[in-house]
């Protein structure tokens, strides 16, 4: 369903991807996994448009991702749940949540979407008319992924979920996304640098250096290749 | 002086500055809406006041609202009808200058691409300043209505002769920006739009990434506070003279106000706004009229240099 083909992404000169091919097909888990620098974070932005590739093809169910403008891409069920959370910290909990169901696809299941995220995190509904700048770093994050989810997405984009945030309070979130993956059929791409949970929960992964795809396969192929093991998995 | 006398004086003071600073506050609000969306500072925007004193004077004068429809609805009908153009132009200059500096383009970049902002904004002021001389004259105009002349007596109060009286347009002008005030922030707090705004002010990548077109929301923003000051320049039209350059006087009460709500919250520009005009009322209980907006600068300077983020400024709210 989203098909990325030799992609070259640069910032003023200085290559953050080189020909990088990713197929993700419906209903997958795909991690992408490497490490601080590696271009992952800028897939994302290049997929959500935010990034101008300067070569490469982005397709989403047969259309040309990149001819269609950023703000319009969300339309399409691609939710991206960005690096660092980035919630509206000044807007409450609720309207967070209404924010991600302003695509088309969100509004129609507005209440579904809404009963559902607050049963896989109780504490958003405890914290609904809180602003959002006053939540803890792993109530954000939350969030961020239920903002997610509430605009009904065929592809749910999670960079770095983990990132800053205790262990348990990590491994929660982790649980959370295999959850959805799981009950919800949704297609998850997941950035992380917590490679070992990764790789463990994936359906195929991929290894990014230096904005070079170096690896990638099945989950079994991964957790088996003896690179990974002693690059990322420390064994 | 007697005791009596000093009390009314006050009161007085105290009942001018409420009429004037609503004009303002709503003025403020709207200077303080582009600034809180957008991020971009508006040098214009003294001067799109001055161009919704000049609808509303037209306006009345061509449909004869004065005739139809009397001297308290007919002046705020023009102002308002003035504000649907003056937005009106607001979306054009957005989608053909504006958005070229602003937006998702130059959320990330060095300065937030500042400086190309303050450029544009200043040389639109100085276009439209100066067009507004070839256009207009410079003639000092005024919307003439029996209101302008005439107060309404409150009083006699606790039993003597303490009268305190209200200039009839500016207690209409009053009564108009308070509730223009309200009705924007009920749009800006409990519409979807209005979400819309406070998402893409408060994190614009975040927004796009929810589908939200950005330069869409600055569009309207941008728009929207034009038309509000501009609203806020059609009742002030009522009772005070004005010529093209008057937007200089009213753009340095807005910046006033709007740094004293707290840069980029809304409620805060109203109450800023509202403080400036009382604070200009009241000085001239002890002061000289001519020194009225010295006056303004010196509160102005007293309160920033107590509560530099302002006197309504908090870090997390902005908008």
């Amino acid at each position: 369903m989203l098909s990325i083909k030799s992609l070259t992404v640069a910032y003023g000169g200085l290559k953050a991807l080189v020909d990088v091919t990713v197929e993700v097909a419906e209903g997958q888990f795909i991690a992408i996994v490497g490490p601080n620098g590696a271009g992952k974070t800028t897939l994302f932005k290049t997929i959500s448009g935010i990034v101008q590739p300067v070569s490469g093809s982005v397709m989403f169910d047969g259309k040309d991702l990149l001819s269609i403008p950023p703000s319009e891409r969300a339309h399409l069920g691609i939710a991206h749940v960005p690096e660092g959370r980035q919630v509206f910290r000044s807007l409450t909990v609720l309207e967070n949540l209404e924010m991600g169901a302003h695509s088309m696809r969100g509004r129609a299941d507005w209440a579904r979407n809404l009963a559902q995220i607050l049963e896989l995190f109780p504490v958003l509904a405890e914290r609904r008319d809180q602003l959002a700048g006053t939540l803890s770093g792993g109530e954000q994050q939350m969030l961020s992924i239920g903002r997610g989810l509430a605009s009904s997405p065929r592809v749910l984009m999670l960079d770095e979920p983990s990132m800053g945030l205790a262990p348990t309070i990590a491994d929660q979130i982790f649980e959370r996304i295999e959850e959805i993956h799981r009950e919800s059929k949704i297609t998850i791409l997941l950035v992380e640098q917590r490679v070992a949970e990764a790789l463990e929960a994936c359906d195929r992964g991929y290894v990014l250096e230096s904005g070079r795809v170096v690896l990638e396969g099945v989950h079994d192929t991964l957790i088996r290749d003896e690179r990974v093991k002693r690059a990322y998995l420390g064994m | 002086m007697n005791a009596i006398v000093i009390t009314e004086n006050i009161l007085q003071a105290l009942a001018a500055g409420i009429l004037v600073g609503s004009v303002y506050g709503l003025m403020c609000v709207g200077l303080g809406l582009i600034y809180g969306v957008m991020r971009v500072i508006n040098f214009a925007q003294g001067d799109f006041l001055m161009l919704g004193m000049y609808a509303t004077l037209y306006l009345f004068g061509w449909l004869s609202l004065g005739q139809y429809l009397g001297p308290y609805l007919g002046p705020v009908v023009a102002a308002l009808l003035g504000a649907v153009i003056l937005y009106g132009f607001g979306v054009l200059l957005h989608s053909t200058l504006l958005s070229r500096v602003t937006g998702i383009r130059v959320a990330g970049t060095e300065s937030e691409g500042h400086y190309p902002q303050l450029i544009l904004t200043l040389g639109m002021s100085l276009i439209i300043a100066n067009g507004g001389l070839i256009v207009f004259g410079s003639m000092p105009q005024g919307i003439r209505t029996p209101l302008s002349a005439s107060a309404w007596e409150i009083g006699p109060l606790i039993g003597q002769d303490l009268s305190i009286f209200l200039n009839k347009a500016r207690s209409v002008a009053f009564i108009v920006s308070v509730i223009v005030a309200i009705l924007l922030y009920l749009f800006i707090s409990r519409s979807r739009t209005g979400k819309t705004l406070r998402a893409a002010a408060d994190n614009p990548e975040a927004a796009t990434y929810m589908g939200i077109n950005v330069d869409r929301a600055y569009r309207v923003a941008f728009a929207l506070g034009i038309a509000l000051t501009a609203i806020a320049g059609g009742l002030v039209a009522t009772y005070y003279p004005f010529q093209p350059y008057v937007g200089l006087e009213f753009v340095i009460i807005m910046y006033a106000g709007v740094v004293l709500g707290g840069f980029g919250s809304i409620v805060g520009a109203f109450w800023g706004g509202l403080t400036i005009g009382l604070v200009q009322q009241l000085s001239t209980l002890i002061l000289p009229v001519q020194l009225q907006n010295a006056a303004i600068f010196v509160v102005f300077l007293l309160i920033i240099l107590i509560r530099p983020e302002g006197l309504f400024g908090r870090n997390a709210e902005r908008v």
